[in-house]
C-alpha cells in the first residue's frame, strides 16, 4: 500500500480520527461501512435518499447465482440498521470539507425527513391516509406512492419520510397562511370533512372566504403557467357548504379549559378569527360590537348578492357555538373603556375596530343632496333602509366597492348606473371577475376621467362636471399616475353621485395618554408578527392597523394575534420560533397537458338583477372533485396534516427545517453509485412514446415480487402477458455520439439473467436478445450465458438495432434487424426491455466539487490503475460504479479495499471512538417450561403467495408448548425486529421459532434480536419455508401449505429440547500468513502490516514478484517493472512483514483467529511452524501454454505475454512488421476450460495499440469471438479500430486454422461479415492465452479449500463475499480468485485486508455453541470419532477416553453420527432433538 | 425581424403555396423576409453526388450573398438547407475548403421551421391563432435532410424532432406520435427507382392512417410533392385508395391565423385536402 508516507506525517500531528465517513449507502456503501465499523472505526454513513440500499435493493435477481437481490442484501442491511458504531444520516449530502487526510471536518446536509426517526415505527398509518400521489421512483415510476412513504418495505432506517420541497405557492400568497395544496388534496379524494377542518385551522370563515375573498392563492397557483389557475376559493365554498349541509356539525377539540378571559373589540373578520382561536386555545372570550349585528365590513360592506347574510350567520355561529360570546350595541367609548374591561377581569384585549369612514373626494359640491359615500350607502342598504340614488348614477371610484355600489344601485332599480375611474382598466384594484359581472349586468365603465365638481340646484345634484386624464409615471403605488388634461371638462348629467375612493381609521377612541404608535395614514401601529401594541396585554389587528385591506388579510391577522394573545398569557416568549423556515417551492409545469378550470354557474343576468339572490353558484361534488385534481401538487406533501391525525406515536413534524452537520472523520469512502443512462438518449426507440418499451430497471421491478405487478410479468399498455420479449443492449453505453463511449459492463449479463428470470416466471416467454459483444466475462458468467442460450433458449442475435417501430392499434413493436444470412429481417415484438447503461449519479458531480476530487471526462472518479481506490486528494477514497461501471462483486471488493485504505491511514486511532454493544444479562429459563413463541412469515409474496401463511399460523397455535404465534410481512425487517423483542419479553417466551427464509441468511439476526430480548441465542430454531417449500412448490399452493405446517411442527418440536448454549473467548493471534508473493499477496501483506499487523509473505519462488515479472506495461501505459520495484522495496523494507521464499506448506491447523501453518523453505527446506490468526490466499494463476494453433513448433507463433515481453526486451521490432495475426479465446471458452479469461481482450488491443504506435503501417488482426473490453477499457477498443487494427469475428464452430507452409504462416478464418473465408499470412502470430490457476490441488486439500470446477479458489459467496472463503478467517484475492487485470488485483488484495482487520482488529474471538461434546463415561476410545473428523480435531487424552476441543471444533456433527457408543452430542443438535424433528415429521397433521 | 430569405428552385413550381404561405405567415408574424438577390441552385440532386468541388461552391456563393447583407438565411427547403449547412461546415470547420468565395459564417442558416420555431419567434404565434385546428390529428413528417446528419444540421433530436409536433399543438391541433417522423420517403429515387420510393413512401402513408392521422404536416417541397402527387399510384398498385391530404406547416399555420388565402393554396394539392377540413369545420 502506498500510505508508508502519508502515515509518517502524522508523527508529531495529533492523533487521526478515529471515525470515517462513507458517502452512498448502496452495497457498496454498506460494505465499508461494516468494515470499517467491524475493525473498529465508527463510521458515518450518508445517504441522499431516505433509506440505504441503493440500486441493488431495486434488483429482482442477481447473476449468476440467481440469488434474489433483496435476501441477500436485507440481512447487511439490517445489520448497519443495528449496528452501534453506524451513524445513517438519511436524506443527507455532503457539502463542504476543510482540513487533510486524517483530519478532515466535513459539513453535511441534511434535508427534513418531517418524520421523527426514534418516533416511527413503520408501521405505514400516515401513508395510509395521505391524499398525495407521486410516482415512486423505487419501482422505476412504474406506480404511484404517497407523498409520505418508505422507499421499500425492508428499508433501512425502517422509517417513514415525507416528501415535501417547501411551501406550495398556494399557502405562501394566503395572507392567512391556509393549506391550501392540502385542503384541495382532500377534496380531490372526497375527503370533505377533513379538507374543511384543515381550512379551520388558518382560517374560521370558510363559507365567507369560499364567496368574499380576493383569493391571492389563485394568482400564484402553477396551473396559471399550464392555462388558468385552480378554482381555489370555489373549493373552500364547496367544502364550507357541504359542512354546514350536513347534520351533525363537528366542532373542532378544544384544549384545556383556561380561567382567563379575553376581550375582543369589533366583531369583523380579525376580531371573529382571533375569537375562534382563542377559544379553541381553552380562553374565555367575548366579543365587544358596537353596531347591532356582528361581522363588521362582512356584513355591513358586502352586498348579499356576494355573500348571502344566511352564509354569514353559519360562519359566525359556527364561531359562537365554541363558547364565544358577542355582545352587539356595545361600542367603546365613553361608556366602556380599555381599563373598564381590565377592570372587569379581562386579562388581554385584541382591538379589532376595523376602517369604516369613508374618505372625502374633497371636491366643490360634496355636500350636496345626493352625495351618499359609497359604505355608507352599503351599510343603509344593508341595514335594510330604502335609499333611492334616481336613474342616473354616477359612482366614483375603482375598488370593490365601487363595483358593488354601482351593482347594488342597479339591484334597487337605478336605469343607468355608471363608474367613473380616473386610471385605466389595467390598474383598476376591483376584482377582475367582479368587474366583469358588473359590465354583463350593464355596467359602464367610464376609465381615465376623474370629478371635478358636484353641480346642484337647490342644494341637489343635478350633475358631474368631469375632467379627462392620461397616465403619467407610476406612483408610490406603482400604478401609473393620472395627470389631467387641460380643458377637458364635460358635464354629465346625474341624479346622485356616490364616490367610493377608500376608507379611514377611526381612532379617536383610544385614550391619548396611553402612548399609542399612529402612523402618517391614521392607523395603528403595531409588531408585524406579534401584532401586540405598545400596550401590556393589547393586541390590534384587521382593517385599523392594515387600512381597508381584505377579509382574508384580517383573519390571518386574528389568528397571529390569538397565537401572540396565548403566549402573553402564558408568559412565552411572543415571536419566538414564528418566521417560516421552508422556502416556497417554485415549480415550472413541463409536459403538463392543458386541462381546463371549471367555472361556477352564474345567475342568468336579467334574473340576477332584479333581486339581491347570490350571483355564483356553488360546485357540484362531482366538478368540485375534478377542479381539485387539477392541482400540481407543487410542494409534493401538500401539509393536508392527516399523516399528523394518524400518526399514534406522534412522529410526524411538518416543522422541521434543513440541517446542517459538521462532522470531524479521519478519511471519507466515496461510493455514490449510478444512475441508469436515461433512455432517452436513444430517441429512435420511442422510450416514453411506447409504453411497451421500457428500461431494465423497469423491468428488474416488474420481475420484483414487490414491484408493481407483484412478480406477474406484464406489459404496461394493457397488463397482458409477454410472449414475444426483445432486449436491446448498449442503450447509452458504447455510444460515441451521445458522449458515453464507455462499456457498462454489466448489462449482457443482466439481461441475460433477466431472460431467464423472465422465462422461469412464464416458460411461454421467448427472449430474444439483440447485441454488439457478449460480455461475460466475469466468473461463472460465461457458462450462464451458455446456460441462458441452450437451456433457456434464449436467441441473441448479434446486430444493433437502429430503430423501433410501434404498431399503433396492438402497440406491438417492430424490429428490423440483419441475420446472419445477412438478409434484413423484420419482426414483432410484444415488449422491448432498453438494456441502458450506467451513467455517474446525477449528485456525484456537486459531490466532486464539493469535495475537490477530479473526475474523468465522463463524470466518474478519476483514479490510477495502481492505485485503484485513491482519489485525487488524499484521504478520500472510492468504489463501485463510481469508480467505473462494475457489477455487485467488484463493488464489494473495492468497497472493501477503500476501507482497508480509509483506515490504514487512521490505524492508530483504532478503537478510539467506538462504543461497545452491551447486551442485557441472560434470562435463566433452565427449570421453566417450554414457552414457544412462532413468527411465521410472507416474505412480500415470496411465501405468502404460495402458501396460507395465516393458515399456518392458526395450526402453530395449536401445537405443544407454543403459547404465542404472529405473522408478518416481513419478519426480518427492522420494525417486526422491535415487534418480535417486545412478545418475548412481555410473554415471557423462552424459546422462538421463526418460519421464514434459509437460517445461512438470516439466522445470526433472528439469534441477535432474541439476544437482546435476553435470551441465549441457541433458544432459536428455524422451519425454512420459502426456499424448501413456497420457492420449489410454487404451482402447488395447498400442498405448499401442508408442507409449511409440517415444517413448522418440526421446527416446534425440536425447540422444547432446545438448551441455552454457552461460548467461550479465546484470544486472537494478531498476525497474517499470506500465501502467495505475487502482486496481490504483495499487496495485501503491505496493507495488513500497514495496519500494524504482522505479516508472514511465503512464496513458492526464489523471489517476490509472480506474474508482474512477465508483465511491462499497462493498456492504461504504467510501467509495471517500475510499480514491481516499488512493490519489493516496501515489502522487503517493511519491519512488520517477514517474506519466506521458496516455502511450501507442509501442514495446516486450527481455526479463525488461531491458525498453525507448518512451512518448509529454502534449498534445505527447513521446517517451522507460523501461528497466525488469519490467511489471505494469493497463489495467483499463470498464462496457459497453447496446444493448439502450432504453439511451439514455430517461433513466430507466441502468447500475448511472450510478444509483451520481447517487444519491451526488443527482441521483436514492430517497426519491421507487417502483419500480425492475433487469435482471441486460445484455451479459453471452450469446452474443457468453459470460462472467459477477461484480460485477454485488453491485452490484446494493449499489445496491438504498441505495434500500431512503432508501426502505424502494419496490418494488425485480432480474430475474436467477442470483444470483451469492459467498462473504461472500450475507450482503447475504439482507440484500436481508430488505429487501423482490424478485428475479425469468428465462431467456436469455425476456428481459425493455421498452417505453416513455404510462404511462412497462413491463418484461415471464416468472416461472417465477408461471408466468406479469408486467408492471412502474418509475420507474427500472437495467442491470446487463457489464464489458469497456479497450481493449488495439494495447498486446496491441505487447507481445506474449495475449488471451482476450473480450479480457481472459491468464494463463499460469488456476489456479497468475493475474498472471502467458507472457513472464516480465510480470504482469498488476485488470479487465484479467477482471471482479472493488475487494478482489480490490487483491490481484491485490499479487500481482502479490509476482510481480515475486521478479526484481527479484535483482541478475542467467541468460540463454542455448536460443538461437539465428548460423554467421558460412554467413550470407549475406539478412534472412530478420530478417525471421520475432517478438521482431525478429536484426540484421545492421557484419561483415554476422546477430547474434541470447542476452538477448533466445526460442527459438523460428523463424529456425532459415526460413534458408535452414542458418546458424542453435537450441541445444538442433539439425539434427542433430531427424533423429536423426525418423530414430529412422521406424526401428520391433525386436521 | 428581417432576415435573408434563399427560396430555392421548387418554390416557384410544384411549391408555390408552400412560398406563398410562408410570405403570409411571416407579415402576420411582423417577419420580414428579404430574397437574397440573385441566389443560384444550391446544388442539391445532381451537383452534391457529381462534383465535390460544385457541391460547396453552388451554396457558398448564397451564403457569400447572405453575409453581405449581414442576415440569418432562411431556407424553405430541406434538401437547400442540408447543402447550406454542408457548405457551411466545409468552408468554416476544421479542414477548412476552399472554393474561391470568402464565406466567414457570420450569416446563420436556419431552416424555416427552425427559424419559425426558434426562442422569440414562437411564443408569438399562439397570439396569432383565430381559428384553433380543433378535432385535426396531424403526424408530422420532418424527413430526413433537416435532421441528419445532426454534425451538419445541428439537430439537438435527430431522432425525435418535436419542433413540428409543438407547433401544431400550439395551432390547436392534436398532434400524433407516429415512429416514421424522419424516416426517408424514398424522394431521390422517385425517378430512378420507383419501387423502393412506392415501398418507402407506400409505408409512411400507411403508418399515417394506422396512426389514426387526418393528414401529413411537412416542411420540405419534396416532402411534399412525393407524399401527395404519388398517392393514387401507390394506391393502386396495392389496391388500397389512399387520400391523405398533406401539409404545408406554413399552411396549416396560415389557416390558424384565418388567413383568407388559406383556401387558394389548398386548391393546388392533389390529395384535396378541403372535405377533411370542412368536415372538421375548420372552413
Amino acid at each position: 500500500m502506498n500510505s508508508n508516507e502519508t502515515k509518517s506525517n502524522f508523527k508529531s500531528d495529533p492523533p487521526p480520527v478515529g471515525a470515517v465517513m462513507v458517502v452512498g449507502g448502496g452495497i457498496g456503501g454498506i460494505q465499508s461501512s461494516l468494515d470499517l465499523a467491524n475493525s473498529g472505526f465508527r463510521v458515518y454513513l450518508v445517504e441522499e435518499d431516505s433509506a440505504i440500499g441503493g440500486r441493488m435493493a431495486q434488483l429482482d435477481k442477481t447473476f449468476p447465482t440467481n440469488d434474489c437481490s433483496m435476501c441477500i442484501i436485507s440481512p447487511k442491511l439490517v445489520e448497519v440498521g443495528r449496528h452501534n458504531n453506524i451513524e445513517i444520516l438519511s436524506y443527507a449530502s455532503v457539502d463542504g470539507i476543510e482540513g487533510e487526510a486524517g483530519n478532515f471536518r466535513v459539513t453535511v446536509k441534511q434535508k427534513p425527513r418531517f418524520i421523527e426517526l426514534d418516533k416511527c415505527t413503520g408501521c405505514g398509518d400516515c401513508a395510509k391516509v395521505c391524499p398525495v400521489e407521486v410516482a415512486n421512483e423505487f419501482d422505476a415510476d412504474l406506480i404511484n406512492r404517497r407523498a409520505v412513504y418508505k422507499r421499500y418495505p425492508q428499508a433501512i432506517p425502517n422509517a417513514f419520510a415525507i416528501d415535501k420541497l417547501g411551501i406550495s405557492p398556494c399557502k405562501a400568497h394566503c395572507p392567512a397562511g391556509i393549506h391550501v395544496q392540502g385542503y384541495v388534496a382532500l377534496i380531490g379524494q372526497k375527503k370533505f370533512k377533513e379538507a374543511l377542518a384543515l381550512i379551520r385551522k388558518n382560517n374560521p370563515l370558510p363559507a365567507i372566504c369560499g364567496r368574499a375573498c380576493t383569493h391571492p392563492c389563485e394568482g400564484a397557483c402553477t396551473r396559471n403557467q399550464v392555462e388558468d389557475p385552480i378554482a381555489i376559493m370555489s373549493l373552500k365554498r364547496f367544502v364550507a357548504d357541504w359542512g354546514y349541509a350536513q347534520e351533525e356539525l363537528d366542532l373542532p377539540p378544544i384544549d384545556e379549559k383556561r380561567e382567563e378571559k379575553v376581550a375582543i373589540v369589533g366583531a369583523g373578520p380579525a376580531g371573529l378569527s382571533a375569537a375562534f382561536y382563542l377559544a379553541l386555545a381553552g380562553y374565555q372570550v367575548a366579543i365587544f360590537e358596537a353596531l347591532p349585528e356582528p361581522g363588521g365590513m362582512m356584513m355591513w360592506g358586502i352586498p348579499e348578492y356576494r355573500l348571502p347574510r344566511e352564509v354569514l350567520k353559519k360562519d359566525i355561529e359556527y364561531i359562537q357555538r365554541l363558547g364565544v360570546e358577542i355582545k352587539t350595541n356595545t361600542p367603546l367609548g365613553p361608556e366602556l373603556s380599555l381599563d373598564d374591561l381590565f377592570n372587569q377581569g379581562f386579562k388581554a384585549i385584541f382591538l379589532s375596530v376595523g376602517a369604516k369612514k369613508s374618505v372625502k373626494l374633497g371636491i366643490e359640491g360634496e355636500d350636496s343632496e345626493g352625495v351618499i359615500h359609497g359604505l355608507d350607502y352599503l351599510r343603509a342598504i344593508n341595514a335594510g333602509k330604502e335609499i333611492p340614488l334616481g336613474d342616473q348614477v354616477a359612482v366614483i371610484g375603482g375598488g370593490n366597492v365601487a363595483i358593488d355600489v354601482v351593482r347594488t344601485a342597479i339591484r334597487r332599480g337605478s336605469k343607468n348606473a355608471f363608474i367613473i375611474y380616473r386610471r385605466s382598466r389595467e390598474e383598476m384594484p376591483a376584482l377582475e371577475e367582479e368587474v366583469i359581472e358588473a359590465e354583463e349586468e350593464g355596467v359602464k365603465i367610464h376609465y381615465l376621467v376623474a370629478p371635478k365638481r358636484i353641480l346642484n340646484r337647490d342644494g341637489k345634484v343635478i350633475g358631474i362636471e368631469l375632467l379627462r386624464m392620461e397616465l403619467g409615471e407610476p406612483d408610490a403605488s406603482g400604478r401609473r399616475r393620472p395627470i389631467p388634461i387641460e380643458g377637458s371638462e364635460f358635464i354629465v348629467e346625474v341624479d346622485s353621485v356616490v364616490p367610493a375612493i377608500g376608507q379611514s381609521t377611526d381612532l379617536s377612541f383610544l385614550p391619548k395618554e396611553k402612548g399609542w404608535n399612529i402612523s402618517q395614514g391614521g392607523t395603528l401601529e403595531v409588531d408585524p408578527v406579534t401584532y401586540a401594541t405598545g400596550i401590556p396585554g393589547v393586541f390590534a389587528g384587521g382593517d385599523m392597523v392594515t387600512g381597508p385591506a381584505t377579509v382574508v388579510e384580517a383573519v390571518g391577522a386574528g389568528r397571529e394575534a390569538a397565537i401572540s394573545i396565548a403566549r402573553y398569557l402564558q408568559g412565552i416568549d411572543l415571536s419566538e420560533g414564528r418566521e417560516g423556515k421552508l422556502p416556497v417551492v417554485e415549480v415550472t409545469p413541463e409536459g403538463v397537458a392543458k386541462n381546463p378550470r371549471h367555472s361556477p354557474a352564474k345567475l342568468d343576468v336579467q334574473e340576477r338583477i332584479r333581486d339581491f339572490r347570490e350571483v355564483q353558484q356553488g360546485f357540484s361534488e362531482e366538478v368540485a372533485v375534478a377542479e381539485a385534481q387539477r392541482c400540481l401538487n407543487c410542494g409534493i406533501c401538500s401539509e393536508c396534516l392527516q399523516c399528523v391525525e394518524a400518526c399514534l406515536a406522534h412522529a410526524v413534524n411538518h416543522e422541521m427545517v434543513e440541517k446542517h452537520l459538521t462532522l470531524s472523520v479521519g478519511s471519507i469512502v466515496l461510493s455514490p453509485g449510478f444512475d441508469v443512462t436515461d433512455p432517452l438518449l436513444r430517441e429512435e426507440y420511442g422510450y416514453g412514446h411506447y409504453p411497451n418499451v421500457i428500461t431494465s430497471l423497469e423491468f428488474e421491478r416488474i420481475l420484483s415480487a414487490t414491484g408493481p405487478y407483484q412478480g406477474h410479468i406484464r406489459r404496461p399498455s394493457d397488463l397482458s402477458d409477454p410472449e414475444r420479449v426483445a432486449w436491446i443492449q448498449c442503450v447509452g453505453s458504447r455510444d460515441e455520439s451521445h458522449g458515453k463511449d464507455y462499456c457498462s459492463s454489466v448489462c449482457c449479463m443482466y439481461a441475460t439473467k433477466e431472460a431467464i428470470i423472465a422465462r422461469e416466471h412464464n416458460s411461454t416467454i421467448k427472449p430474444t436478445i439483440f447485441f454488439i459483444d457478449i460480455r461475460a466475462h466475469g466468473k461463472g458468467f460465461d457458462q450462464y450465458y451458455e446456460r441462458a442460450r441452450d437451456v433457456y433458449h434464449v436467441r441473441y442475435i448479434r446486430c444493433q438495432i437502429s430503430k423501433i417501430v410501434e404498431k399503433p392499434r396492438s402497440k406491438n413493436l417492430l424490429i428490423a434487424y440483419i441475420d446472419e444470412t445477412g438478409k434484413v429481417v423484420e419482426e414483432e415484438f410484444d415488449l422491448v426491455v432498453l438494456s441502458v447503461g450506467i451513467s455517474p449519479s446525477k449528485t456525484s458531480r456537486q459531490l466532486a466539487e464539493n469535495l475537490e476530487i477530479e473526475l474523468n471526462s465522463y463524470g466518474f472518479c478519476q483514479t490510477d490503475p495502481l492505485t485503484p481506490m485513491q482519489t485525487s486528494r488524499p484521504g478520500i477514497y472510492v468504489c463501485g460504479a463510481f469508480q467505473s461501471p462494475k457489477d455487485i462483486p467488484e463493488t464489494i471488493s473495492q468497497a472493501s479495499g477503500a476501507a482497508a485504505f480509509a483506515s490504514e491511514i487512521l490505524s492508530k486511532s483504532r478503537g478510539s471512538l467506538v462504543c461497545q454493544e452491551v447486551f442485557p444479562p441472560e434470562r435463566d429459563v433452565q427449570g421453566e417450561e417450554p414457552r414457544i413463541g412462532v413468527f411465521v412469515c410472507h416474505c412480500g409474496i415470496n411465501i405468502g403467495g404460495v402458501v396460507d401463511v395465516p393458515a399456518v399460523k392458526e395450526y402453530a397455535q395449536t401445537l405443544p408448548h407454543v403459547v404465542y404465534v404472529d405473522e408478518n410481512l416481513y419478519t426480518c425487517s427492522q420494525d417486526t425486529q422491535a415487534k418480535m423483542k417486545e412478545v418475548i419479553t412481555e410473554k415471557q417466551l423462552n424459546r422462538i421459532v421463526v418460519a421464514s427464509c434459509s437460517p445461512r441468511t438470516h439466522e445470526p439476526l433472528f439469534q441477535a434480536t432474541i439476544r437482546e430480548a435476553g435470551l441465549n441465542k441457541y433458544l432459536f430454531e428455524m422451519a425454512n419455508i420459502r426456499d424448501q417449500c413456497s420457492w420449489v412448490h410454487m404451482d402447488r399452493k395447498e400442498e405448499a401449505t401442508r408442507k409449511a405446517k409440517d415444517l413448522v411442527r418440526m421446527a416446534v418440536a425440536k425447540a422444547q429440547f432446545l438448551e441455552p448454549l454457552k461460548e467461550q473467548e479465546l484470544t486472537i493471534t494478531k498476525r497474517a500468513l499470506v500465501v502467495g508473493g505475487g502482486a496481490s499477496g504483495m499487496v495485501a501483506a503491505l496493507g495488513l502490516a500497514s495496519q500494524g499487523f504482522e505479516v508472514f509473505l511465503v512464496e513458492k519462488e526464489k523471489e517476490l514478484g509472480g506474474n508482474l515479472r512477465n508483465l511491462y506495461y499497462t493498456i492504461h501505459g504504467n510501467e509495471v517493472q517500475e510499480y514491481l520495484r516499488s512493490l519489493l522495496e516496501k515489502v522487503q523494507n517493511h519491519p512488520s512483514i517477514q517474506v519466506i521464499l521458496d516455502a511450501v506448506i507442509v501442514d495446516f491447523t486450527g481455526f479463525k483467529g488461531n491458525f498453525k501453518t507448518g512451512i518448509m523453505s529454502g534449498p534445505a527446506m527447513a521446517y517451522r511452524q507460523i501461528e497466525h490468526g488469519v490467511s489471505i490466499i494469493a497463489t495467483g494463476g499463470e498464462e496457459y501454454k497453447p496446444e493448439e494453433y502450432l504453439y511451439g513448433q514455430d517461433e513466430r507463433i507466441m502468447t500475448q505475454q511472450e510478444l509483451e515481453g520481447k517487444i519491451f526486451r526488443q527482441e521483436i521490432n514492430p517497426g519491421i512488421v507487417d502483419e500480425v495475426v492475433m487469435i482471441q479465446c486460445v484455451g479459453s471458452r471452450i469446452p474443457e476450460r468453459p470460462y472467459c479469461s477477461r484480460v485477454c481482450c485488453s491485452t490484446a488491443i494493449k499489445n496491438a495499440l504498441k505495434i500500431k504506435e512503432k508501426n502505424p503501417h502494419a496490418n494488425v488482426f485480432i480474430l475474436y469471438r467477442d470483444i470483451r473490453s469492459y467498462g473504461l477499457l472500450e475507450d482503447y477498443y475504439a482507440r484500436a479500430r481508430k488505429a487501423g487494427v482490424i478485428f475479425v469475428r469468428y465462431d467456436l464452430t469455425n476456428k481459425p486454422e493455421v498452417t505453416q507452409g513455404k510462404e511462412g504462416l497462413a491463418v484461415s478464418v471464416y468472416d461472417p461479415a465477408l461471408r466468406e473465408k479469408i486467408t492471412l499470412h502474418p509475420q507474427l502470430l500472437v495467442l491470446s492465452s487463457a489464464i489458469i490457476p497456479r497450481e493449488n490441488n495439494e495447498l486446496a486439500s491441505l487447507m481445506k479449500l474449495q475449488r471451482t470446477s476450473d480450479s480457481f479458489f472459491l468464494e463463499a459467496h460469488m456476489k456479497l463475499r468475493p475474498v472471502d472463503f467458507a472457513t472464516e478467517g480465510m480470504y482469498l484475492c488476485g488470479l487465484a480468485h479467477s482471471p482479472k487485470p493488475l487494478d482489480e488485483s490490487i483491490s481484491q488484495a485490499a479487500a481482502a485486508v479490509s476482510r481480515a482487520c475486521t478479526l484481527l482488529s479484535h483482541d478475542t474471538i467467541t468460540v463454542g455453541g455448536v460443538v461437539a461434546r465428548v460423554d467421558e463415561e460412554k467413550c470407549s476410545a475406539c478412534l472412530t470419532c478420530v478417525r471421520v473428523c475432517p478438521y482431525d480435531v478429536p484426540f484421545i487424552d492421557e484419561k483415554g477416553v476422546a477430547q474434541i476441543d470447542s476452538a477448533r471444533c466445526q460442527g459438523c456433527g460428523s463424529c456425532a453420527s459415526e460413534c458408535p457408543g452414542k458418546a458424542i452430542q453435537l450441541q445444538h443438535f442433539k439425539d434427542e432433538e433430531i427424533i423429536a424433528k423426525a418423530t414430529a415429521l412422521l406424526k401428520k397433521e391433525a386436521a | 425581424m428581417k432576415v435573408s430569405f434563399y427560396p430555392g428552385c421548387s418554390l416557384e413550381g410544384t411549391a408555390r403555396e408552400y412560398g406563398e404561405s410562408i410570405e403570409q405567415v411571416c407579415e402576420t408574424l411582423g417577419i420580414e423576409i428579404e430574397e437574397i438577390p440573385g441566389w443560384n441552385c444550391c446544388g442539391a440532386s445532381s451537383a452534391h453526388c457529381m462534383d465535390e468541388f460544385l457541391s460547396v461552391a453552388l451554396p457558398a456563393r448564397n451564403l457569400f450573398l447572405a453575409e453581405r447583407v449581414e442576415q440569418d438565411l432562411v431556407t424553405p427547403c430541406a434538401a437547400c438547407f442540408n447543402r447550406l449547412k454542408t457548405a457551411e461546415k466545409s468552408l468554416t470547420g476544421a479542414s477548412k475548403m476552399d472554393v474561391g468565395i470568402p464565406v466567414q459564417g457570420k450569416s446563420k442558416v436556419l431552416h424555416i421551421l427552425e427559424f419559425l420555431t426558434q426562442e422569440g419567434v414562437v411564443e408569438t404565434i399562439e397570439k396569432h391563432v383565430k381559428s384553433p385546428l380543433r378535432n385535426l390529428k396531424v403526424v408530422s413528417y420532418y424527413g430526413c435532410l433537416i435532421v441528419r446528419p445532426p454534425r451538419i444540421t445541428d439537430a439537438k433530436h435527430w431522432e425525435d424532432p418535436q419542433a413540428l409536433d409543438r407547433l401544431i399543438a400550439q395551432l390547436g391541433g392534436e398532434s400524433v406520435f407516429w415512429p416514421y417522423k424522419t424516416e426517408c420517403c424514398g424522394g431521390s429515387l422517385v425517378l430512378t427507382n420507383v419501387d423502393i420510393f412506392r415501398r418507402l413512401t407506400g409505408r409512411l402513408l400507411d403508418m399515417a392512417k394506422d396512426a389514426e392521422a387526418d393528414c401529413i404536416v411537412t416542411c420540405c417541397p419534396l416532402c411534399q410533392t412525393n407524399l401527395d402527387t404519388r398517392q393514387q399510384e401507390i394506391g393502386s398498385a396495392v389496391g388500397i385508395t389512399y387520400d391523405l391530404p398533406i401539409f404545408y406547416f406554413t399552411e396549416l399555420m396560415g389557416l390558424a391565423f384565418g388567413l383568407q388565402a388559406a383556401g387558394k393554396w389548398f386548391r393546388r394539392h392533389l390529395v384535396d385536402p378541403i372535405p377533411l377540413l370542412r368536415s372538421k369545420n375548420l372552413i
